[in-house]
């Protein structure tokens, strides 16, 4: 059974079909990378998968159950986390605080227990900011730790908010454009993070243009064209197929 | 009997469309809800009340000078209050709506404190009988003036190029301006045509409710009651759920008391958000949970 | 990295109220009873500022918890003899149930401005009630509050209720201190800058704005039974639109989102009702111009001026790490 599951999904919004037919699957381990053309429907299929858009049509399965029809929260807790193509961060939080907030559900505590900041809420907060704190270290950010997140570049609230995503470990890594706006060194801490995430069992679908990027570190490549898949497979094979890459240079 | 209550909540409804109206125009040319539009109702009242009974002018012209001036107020605050915070946070926009209408507001008390003012009559007092039905001369001039106003709103909006210019950026403000609209322009103009729109209300309906600052409250509420039944952001919608709402109010005061009139636009309001935020013909109004 | 930052402003958070008990030796009666308005205030601004500061949700709820808070706690004194302290937490807690009830359409995903409109019509629903259910309020004439007395003594002066109010809204900045550095806290923010990420990190937003109503209604729901207690008379004029103003300008000219700017807003602002109560209307025009000018030129309030003498006031949310 696969980590993540599509079949025959489709998505319509603002009078456009923005998905349809679209099937694949994604293993615990594997990193899929989906890329086309702009408009080609990338980031509607992320919003499918993860419950801001809808209704969708056909079927969305995570480790064999259904997630398409439920509300985003739900799917999140179920174990999937994603970063966002524009500033998925929370401006006047600090970079502490965004990391913090993506391990809301893992710190828990009921509201009462909260307030009163009673032992275990407050170990778990601890154990909570040192993972952080590793995290943003191995990504080299950590001395902006106390900065509001506003007050970062592009790049380095790119680099946050996947520090954030992955805080949790979640099972299924959505990583939307993650690589724009990062240095080449950034880029090779993003490409590590990726590997050795996968090679401890998470399952990584991945947005990009960077070809480069996508090449090294994709066990497989899904092309997207106007909503739909137009093919599923390997590096090596997408590469050689001539009909993909007219399709994806000539849009550009 | 029932004919009677129809007809008229049907004409108090009329008013109730007038300022929904105007508050739905500003809404869609500014995403903005005017939480202070019903103090620009109170003060275009006012304004006729100072010219016709402190400085003797005539009544039409001092209804002239007074929707003159509110358009010009309108205009000035989008200018002044609303434009130079427009890209921050919402509540801000709100907070700034609502504490211009406070001034207002608290100018009015001001001059004159609590009391409660007579309005001038302009037309006389007199009873119609149409057929079965009874209307006062209130509920005929205030139906007729609305009705003219939007046909004539109406007829702007789909045959002129104003109207053109109008359709384009309450479809979207980015394409208006892409298309070398003047969106800021053309939003004071908005501002100031629901401020003017709000004054005629203020005027229409003061003969009946009298003058005293806290009418603001009153028609933002019954404004919102109107609005929120037909669908935030629709003009039909507004006009439907106005006229709904005259015709409730009416129903209600004569089955269940007149006591429960003032109510009746909350309890709207609080029915249809628990039941369909959306209203009869609003957008979609709730986020995926 | 060292907690230093936090432990400063618990020292502060202490010795200031330490500090003010001297004041019911120093100041007349008449002084003292403007101070327990100041805390009355305090909390207000305390609860109303976490709904629309923190989470950012515009609400014209503050004075529909505040006369909440008041008549609950004065009827229940009033007509079934329950003791005060009692009867305020009751004032407090049928307040936040009036939070919850006004924002479960949030539950089915309703927001924003329909929000606001949902509070606004039931404030005015409120207040209607109060008028027409004469038996319980004493309608528009008012309901006298009987004397308060806590554990025996009675609370005749105002420099007795002076120490009790003072004592209440220390704990209630200490805990909405503990709250908003929580993860509660930072929920509120991260779903007002960003409610589709925050759904996106697992945060039920719909159950923590709900929260958010609750918790503003219970602690101003606190404040309305400390006035109640305070004016000995709850009438239905004291908890309209025009009292709403004074709560707006409160938050916002102190500073929205900050506890500081809360307490700032309160000590500034409160003494203007009873400075200009011969002038119905210069009130509402001054307040009016105060908030205009900060939206205009300090957005961020009073407290961000506060902040330049004093780096440490900073709102913090979490602890540094260990």
């Amino acid at each position: 059974m696969s980590l993540l599951a599509l079949e025959d999904v489709g998505l319509r919004f603002g009078g456009l079909q923005a998905l349809s037919g679209v099937g694949f699957s994604v293993a615990a381990g594997e990193v899929v990378a989906v890329i086309g053309p702009n408009g080609a429907g990338k980031t509607s299929l992320f919003n499918a998968i993860t419950g801001y858009a809808g209704p969708v049509s056909g079927r969305i399965a995570l480790n064999g159950a259904r997630i398409d029809g439920l509300p985003p929260h739900v799917i999140a807790e179920r174990g999937i986390r994603r970063t966002f193509q524009n500033g998925g961060l929370f401006g006047a939080l600090t970079v502490m605080e965004n990391v913090l907030a993506g391990m809301h559900a893992d710190i828990g505590g009921s509201v009462l227990a909260t307030i009163l900041r009673l032992p275990g809420i407050d170990r778990r907060e601890r154990a909570a900011s040192r993972t952080a704190l590793a995290l943003l270290e191995q990504m080299q950010i950590a001395h902006m730790a106390n900065r509001l997140a506003r007050e970062l570049s592009g790049g380095q609230q790119r680099i946050v908010e996947i520090v954030r995503a992955i805080a949790t470990t979640p099972p299924l890594l959505l990583l939307d454009e993650p690589a724009v706006g990062l240095s080449p060194v950034a880029r090779a801490d993003l490409v590590a993070i990726i590997r050795r995430r996968a090679a401890e069992g998470t399952g990584v679908l991945l947005i990009e243009h960077a070809i480069e990027l996508v090449m090294s570190v994709a066990d497989r490549i899904v092309v997207l064209n106007g909503g739909r898949t137009i093919a599923d497979g390997p590096p090596a094979e997408i590469r050689a197929d001539r009909g993909v890459m007219e399709a994806y240079l000539g849009h550009g | 009997m029932l004919g009677q209550l129809l007809f008229s909540g049907l004409a108090q409804g009329a008013l109730y469309a007038l300022f929904a109206l105007a508050m739905t125009a500003v809404f869609r040319a500014t995403t903005v809800v005017n939480f202070g539009h019903g103090d620009l109702l109170m003060a275009g009242a006012f304004v006729v009340y100072v010219l016709v009974v402190l400085l003797h002018v005539n009544f039409a012209l001092s209804a002239v000078i007074a929707v003159g001036v509110l358009f010009a107020a309108g205009v000035a605050i989008e200018r002044w209050f609303i434009r130079p915070i427009l890209g921050g946070p919402h509540l801000s926009l709100a907070m700034m709506a609502i504490a211009v209408g406070y001034f207002i507001r608290g100018g009015a008390t001001l001059e004159w404190g609590r009391d409660i003012l007579p309005f001038p009559h302009v037309y006389p007092d007199r009873v119609f009988m149409l057929g079965p039905v009874i209307a006062t001369s209130s509920d005929l001039v205030v139906s007729g003036s609305v009705a003219a106003l939007l046909l004539a709103l109406t007829a702007l909006f789909v045959f002129t190029p104003l109207g053109k210019t109008a359709q384009a950026v309450f479809q979207s403000q980015k394409g208006a301006a892409l298309v070398g609209i003047n969106v800021g322009a053309f939003q004071g103009g908005v501002w100031g045509l629901g401020a003017a729109m709000a004054a005629i209300g203020g005027i229409l309906i003061a003969p009946v409710t009298l003058l005293y600052p806290d009418m603001a409250a009153f028609s933002l509420l019954r404004g919102f009651a109107a609005m929120t039944l037909g669908g935030f952001g629709s003009f039909p919608g507004a006009v439907i759920g106005a006229l709904f709402l005259g015709v409730a109010e009416l129903m209600v005061g004569f089955y269940l008391g007149s006591e429960y009139v003032e109510i009746t636009p909350y309890v709207v309001i609080l029915l249809v958000l628990m039941i369909r935020p959306s209203g009869l013909f609003g957008a979609r109004a709730r986020v995926r949970v | 990295m060292s907690d230093g930052g936090w432990r400063a402003d618990r020292r502060l958070l202490f010795a200031v109220p330490l500090a003010a008990c001297a004041l019911p030796l120093v100041a007349n009666q008449y002084q003292l009873y403007v101070a327990n308005l100041i805390l009355v205030y305090a909390l207000v601004a305390l609860g109303f500022n976490v709904l629309i500061g923190n989470l950012g949700q515009l609400a014209f709820a503050s004075n529909t918890f505040f006369g909440l808070g008041a008549y609950a706690t004065g009827i229940l004194m009033a007509h079934l003899g329950v003791p005060f302290p009692l009867a305020a937490l009751a004032g407090g807690v049928v307040s936040a149930a009036s939070g919850v009830l006004v924002s479960l359409p949030a539950l089915r995903g309703v927001r924003a401005f329909y929000l606001a409109i949902m509070t606004l019509a039931f404030g005015e629903l409120m207040r209607w009630i109060y008028v027409h259910a004469p038996a319980l309020t004493e309608g528009s004439t008012g309901l006298p509050v009987p004397l308060p007395f806590i554990a025996g003594i009675a609370l005749r002066t105002d420099g007795a209720k002076f120490y009790v109010f003072l004592a209440l809204a220390t704990l209630l900045v200490l805990a909405t201190s503990g709250l908003l550095r929580s993860r509660i806290g930072r929920a509120f923010v991260a779903i007002r800058e960003n409610e589709l990420a925050a759904a996106g990190m697992g945060i039920p937003t719909s159950r923590m704005i709900v929260l958010a109503f609750a918790w503003s209604g219970f602690v101003v729901g606190l404040g309305g039974a400390l006035y109640a207690a305070l004016v000995r008379r709850v009438s239905p004029d004291a908890f309209d639109l025009v009292e709403l103003m004074l709560h707006f300008a409160i938050v916002v000219v102190g500073g929205l989102g900050s506890i500081a700017g809360s307490l700032l807003g309160a000590v500034v602002l409160t003494t203007s009702p009873e400075l200009m109560r011969d002038l119905p209307g210069f009130e509402t025009i001054l307040l009016a111009v105060l908030m205009i000018v900060v939206l205009l030129a300090l957005p961020r309030g009073l407290v961000s001026l506060a902040e330049r003498v004093l780096p440490s006031l900073r709102q913090r949310f979490s602890r540094d790490p260990a």
